[in-house]
């Protein structure tokens, strides 16, 4: 902990600080030669569907930046292919769901997503980019899914496997992140591996 | 999403700050004229004070009755303080309930790590989701702000003038060459410490919850949200039995709106006034 942040506690403003500082998008290419070793050394398949998920702002203003959102979105369809589809979850959080099988061109119509809205001013919005994957090896029976996430706040990515909706697969978890150290900033305190588990046993977090 | 930073509010709580660290530098001071002894009750206090600061987190929850719950019996509970706590970039606290009518909620933890939140099950049964959520940040800021530490480091050498206030003639004790005034000097003294800074500590504590809502509606972006939750748990409040009053009065500092006290007048509230409040959130709503 800094200096800074311990006046910010002192003066009582740190969550605001906080709560507004920009995103870290540095390492959101990352995934786009990530994949590669997921597909080929872990037998990992990536399923072809990305998420971004930010938090809302109840103001006339970030609904237009949202709305800005999909139309570049939209507009990048026509190069990319990208497929795109917005979604407001049970507890009022918004994602932008992307489909392509072409994984670059998911990492690039992702990234347009979250440059739009840091553009707007609402970079510290974002919470996280989720990339589906789904395990081919046999290992598992049910093809659980994979995720990694990339968090927006702190700059780095995590594994994130759901088992049912209120527990993760963190032996499977640590796997990942142990493969895939090096090649991806990975968040070392796992405190900070958030859980954005799916509501329904199975499915995306997203769905 | 960036508001006009509330300079008066930094302003006077560092002066309250400073006030509280002259005052106790001044006490200090003072006690080293006339007792030699002192340190030892200091450093006897002192550990007395670390051992509640580490345990304080365990202790608020088992005087609250406040049970953790896991992800199974409270999903939505944790799902919510998870996605609050990533957009306030803490790691997600331990969640407890306490099984009471009064809608209230508290935070606890000496730091971002072993921080715990806790609500009664009456503010889930009042509130809805915007409104839950609007509280839970604002408990989230108390723990990014490091409420629970500020607040017992401030009190730390108040509580010393109590207990030399109640106890003076045993710091004394020892002193024979003096005699018997420099006991009363330290007792009269001590006292008016005590009672000033009292009135500082309050005031700080006050200064802290208006933080804390301009926190909480940074990390929701829906400050009219902690403003109606507010409104609901003021005036739900009122219409709540008394013996759950008496009960929980002692851990008002903690409570996101203290339980109502006709005796106690505005200097020596913890909390400000919820209409001051939801006036200050209502300033930021027309900043969005």
């Amino acid at each position: 902990m800094g200096l800074f942040d311990g006046l910010r506690e002192v003066l009582g403003i740190r969550a605001e600080t906080d709560a507004t500082r920009k995103a870290d998008p540095d390492d959101l290419f990352g995934m786009s030669t990530a994949y590669v070793t997921m597909e080929a050394e872990l037998g990992y398949e990536a399923v072809g569907e990305a998420a971004l998920c930010f938090s809302e702002v109840d103001s006339a203003d970030f609904s237009d930046a949202v709305e800005e959102v999909h139309e570049i979105l939209e507009v990048g369809a026509e190069e990319t292919g990208t497929e795109t589809e917005a979604h407001t979850d049970d507890y009022g959080y918004s994602w932008v769901i992307l489909r392509d099988s072409d994984f670059e061109d998911l990492v690039t119509s992702l990234n347009f997503a979250a440059d739009t809205l840091m553009e707007r001013g609402y970079g510290s919005r974002l919470l996280a980019a989720l990339f589906g994957f789904r395990d081919t090896s046999g290992r598992q029976q049910d093809g659980r899914y994979a995720y990694w996430v990339y968090s927006f706040r702190r700059g780095a990515y995590y594994p994130l496997v759901p088992k049912g909706t209120n527990d993760r697969d963190s032996s499977a978890e640590f796997k990942l992140e142990s493969k895939l150290d090096g090649e991806l900033d990975i968040e070392n305190d796992k405190e900070y591996w958030y859980a954005l588990l799916p509501s329904t046993s199975g499915k995306h977090p997203w769905e | 999403m960036k508001w006009k930073a509330d300079w008066g509010l930094r302003g006077r709580m560092a002066l309250t700050m400073f006030l509280l660290f002259a005052l106790y530098v001044a006490f200090v001071g003072g006690l080293l004229l006339y007792f030699n002894n002192i340190f030892f009750a200091v450093v006897l206090l002192g550990g007395f004070s670390i051992a509640q600061f580490f345990f304080s987190d365990k202790l608020a929850l088992w005087s609250m009755g406040a049970k953790e719950v896991t992800e199974d019996e409270y999903p939505e509970l944790h799902r919510m303080l998870g996605r609050l706590s990533q957009q306030a970039d803490l790691p997600k606290p331990k969640v407890a309930v306490v099984d009471s009518r009064v809608p209230n909620a508290f935070a606890t933890g000496r730091s971002q790590k072993n921080a715990a939140v806790a609500v009664t099950t009456g503010l889930m049964n009042t509130l809805d989701s915007d409104e839950l959520e609007g509280v839970l940040a604002h408990e989230l800021a108390h723990v990014k702000n490091r409420d629970m530490m500020v607040m017992t480091v401030a009190s730390f050498l108040s509580t010393i003038a109590f207990l030399v206030v109640r106890w003076g003639w045993w710091f004394g004790g020892g002193d024979r060459e003096r005699g018997q005034p420099a006991i009363w000097v330290a007792i009269v003294a001590s006292l008016v410490v005590w009672v000033v800074s009292f009135l500082l500590i309050r005031a700080l504590s006050r200064y802290r919850e208006f933080a804390a809502d301009r926190g909480g509606a940074t990390i929701t972006g829906k400050p009219s949200a902690l403003a109606s939750a507010l409104m609901t748990i003021d005036s739900g409040m009122s219409k709540v039995p008394k013996e759950d009053f008496r009960e929980q009065s002692e851990m008002n500092a903690f409570f996101i709106i203290p339980l109502k006290n006709d005796f106690i007048g505005k200097v020596f509230s913890t909390h400000p006034s919820t209409e001051a409040r939801v006036e200050r959130l209502r300033e930021l709503e027309r900043e969005l």
